[in-house]
């Protein structure tokens, strides 16, 4: 977890930023819609990382939780005519409480019980939830409209939209957040130690399960605090997060296990590859599999050379 | 100090601890002998909650434990130096150190003093303060777990198998450090195959085989019994 900054990876920034004045000069909107999607991909990931990292466990329902924040976000502002920046405080931690209730009612039993198992509960827990909001609120797409998300600005002649930058910042602040977290809070040095190694952590007193409680309670208050921004933008229907699964998990596994700085990087890249390759005429159906091909050719590199040595 | 009566400890259908009744003192230094697979690991593990007893009753201070959980028991006062070492590999020794203290209480306040203490104990651990943990010697890793375990300020220490794995001059240092612990006044339960370095530095023993207490005794009864010392002195 939380390695340093290696050599590796500021080759890897100096890398991206080569690449962005690239495509900045030949495409500058695939640039700009790059890094705005690669943000929101990065915060959405952050959580996912996060408790595959401590726990254990790849949390195959977390697009599932992000499709409840938005829909958590859509009923607040429905119903009671609340602004989504307004929700972002009520949402955020509603996600929290649903988070610790799931991992009460089943991740927490799981645990022990082999990763087969795992993956089968948090499966079944993204076909409950996305069941239940299909029952309550059909498959009808729902919308929020803010104005102020269709905001837009000319740089030099170029003209972009200014809200999803909104993404960045968040992803910035979370990641600068979780890292205090970790290194300078009592809470955050246990999580980390339990992360490392749970029976070294129970051996000096840390009280394992907590982390555990607390870990999964917040990184689904993440996920919440990323659906609320992503509402005005996105259309909202039962599966609307279910992508984010396998993105995110495509981001944690190129940033390599505990590299949180590394998903943001990964995330950028992914993002601004994917805006190029929707930039080339034609190439709009194929983001995903360039994302999924590149997610292969890492892991099996990765594997090639774990295997070598 | 600590009373184990009756325990009964399984893994699933397989029974590893059979009927073991066994105390400790204060101020005592006891060690528990036996050959590998006897049930020593898995009788502390029983010890600090890290598997339970399928039956029996463990006492600390008068005080049931057997039902409590691992962090629970560690800061009630017994501290474990396990077999694998259980380290932080990616964080430095220090911060190893200081996790020891800071999540019980009456060691937190401590922790400058205790860590000073642990340094006298080993010095190399002051030299490599900086170093990942990770990337310690296995001889090093072992002096870093017994001091991590030292910084938690325990009532009771246990120590499993402290000089399996070490190079002969770096056991006969360990079992030195050890009788230097004891003499702080620190109870220690000693679970060792080393029968001959382990006398030196405990005051009462008992011999585990096969999951139970196969004899108990004094030093000079272990060291003078005859199967002893045939099977564990090569004598």
């Amino acid at each position: 977890m939380l390695a340093a900054a290696s050599k590796k990876q500021y080759l890897f920034i100096a890398l991206l930023v080569i690449a962005a004045i690239v495509i900045g000069f030949w495409e500058p909107h695939a640039l700009i819609y790059g890094i705005q999607r690669g943000s929101l991909y990065a915060v959405i990931a952050l959580p996912l990382a996060l408790i595959l990292g401590i726990l254990g466990v790849l949390n195959l329902a977390h697009g599932e939780f992000l499709t409840v924040g938005m829909y958590a976000t859509f009923v607040l502002f429905s119903r009671f005519g609340v602004d989504p920046m307004l929700s972002t405080v009520p949402v955020t931690l509603l996600l929290a409480v649903v988070g610790v209730a799931v991992y009460l009612l089943t991740i927490k039993h799981v645990l022990k019980a082999g990763h087969l198992s795992q993956l089968l509960i948090t499966f079944g827990i993204s076909l409950v939830i996305s069941e239940l909001i299909k029952s309550i609120y059909t498959t009808q797409p729902r919308g929020v409209f803010t104005t102020y998300s269709y905001s837009s600005t000319t740089l030099a002649g170029i003209r972009f939209g200014t809200y999803e930058f909104l993404y960045l910042l968040i992803a910035v602040a979370v990641l600068v957040g979780l890292q205090l977290f970790l290194k300078k809070t009592r809470l955050g040095q246990a999580t980390f130690a339990v992360g490392q190694n749970p029976r070294g952590a129970s051996i000096v007193g840390i009280n394992v399960s907590f982390v555990y409680l607390f870990v999964f309670g917040l990184s689904i208050a993440i996920v919440g605090l990323a659906s609320v921004f992503m509402v005005p933008r996105v259309s909202i229907f039962p599966g609307a997060g279910t992508p984010y699964t396998m993105k995110s998990f495509a981001l944690t596994a190129m940033a390599g296990l505990g590299n949180l700085n590394g998903i943001l990087l990964a995330g950028i890249a992914l993002g601004i590859f994917e805006a190029v390759v929707n930039a080339i005429p034609g190439g709009s159906g194929w983001s995903d599999v360039v994302f999924f091909g590149v997610l292969i050719l890492v892991i099996m590199t990765r594997a090639i050379r774990e295997g070598r040595r | 100090m600590l009373e184990v009566k009756n325990l009964d400890v399984a893994y699933g259908r397989i029974q590893v601890i059979w009927n073991l009744s066994l105390n400790i003192g204060n101020n005592e230094v006891v060690g528990v002998f036996g050959p590998n697979g006897a049930g020593k690991s898995t009788l502390i593990n029983a010890i600090v909650g890290v598997v339970k007893a399928k039956s029996g009753e463990i006492t600390f201070d008068g005080v049931p434990i057997h039902n409590q959980e691992t962090h629970t028991i560690a800061r009630g006062g017994i501290v474990v130096v396990p077999q694998n070492r259980e380290l932080f590999p990616a964080m430095t020794v220090k911060e190893n150190l200081r996790l020891g203290a800071a999540y019980i209480p009456h060691a937190r306040a401590k922790m400058d003093e205790t860590i000073e203490y642990v340094y006298s104990l080993f010095p190399i651990l002051k030299e490599r303060e900086k170093q990942l943990a990770g990337t310690m010697s296995g001889g090093q890793q072992r002096m870093l777990v017994i001091g991590r375990a030292l910084m938690s300020r325990p009532k009771m220490l246990i120590l499993d198998e402290p000089s399996l794995g070490l190079q002969p001059s770096l056991v006969t240092e360990m079992f030195q450090i050890l009788n230097r612990i004891k003499q702080d006044d620190m109870v220690i339960l000693l679970a060792e195959q080393n029968v001959r370095q382990g006398l030196k530095v405990i005051d009462r023993g008992y011999v585990m085989e096969n999951g139970r207490i196969a004899m108990e005794g004094s030093i000079e009864e272990l060291s003078e019994d005859e199967h002893i010392r045939r099977a564990y002195l090569g004598v």
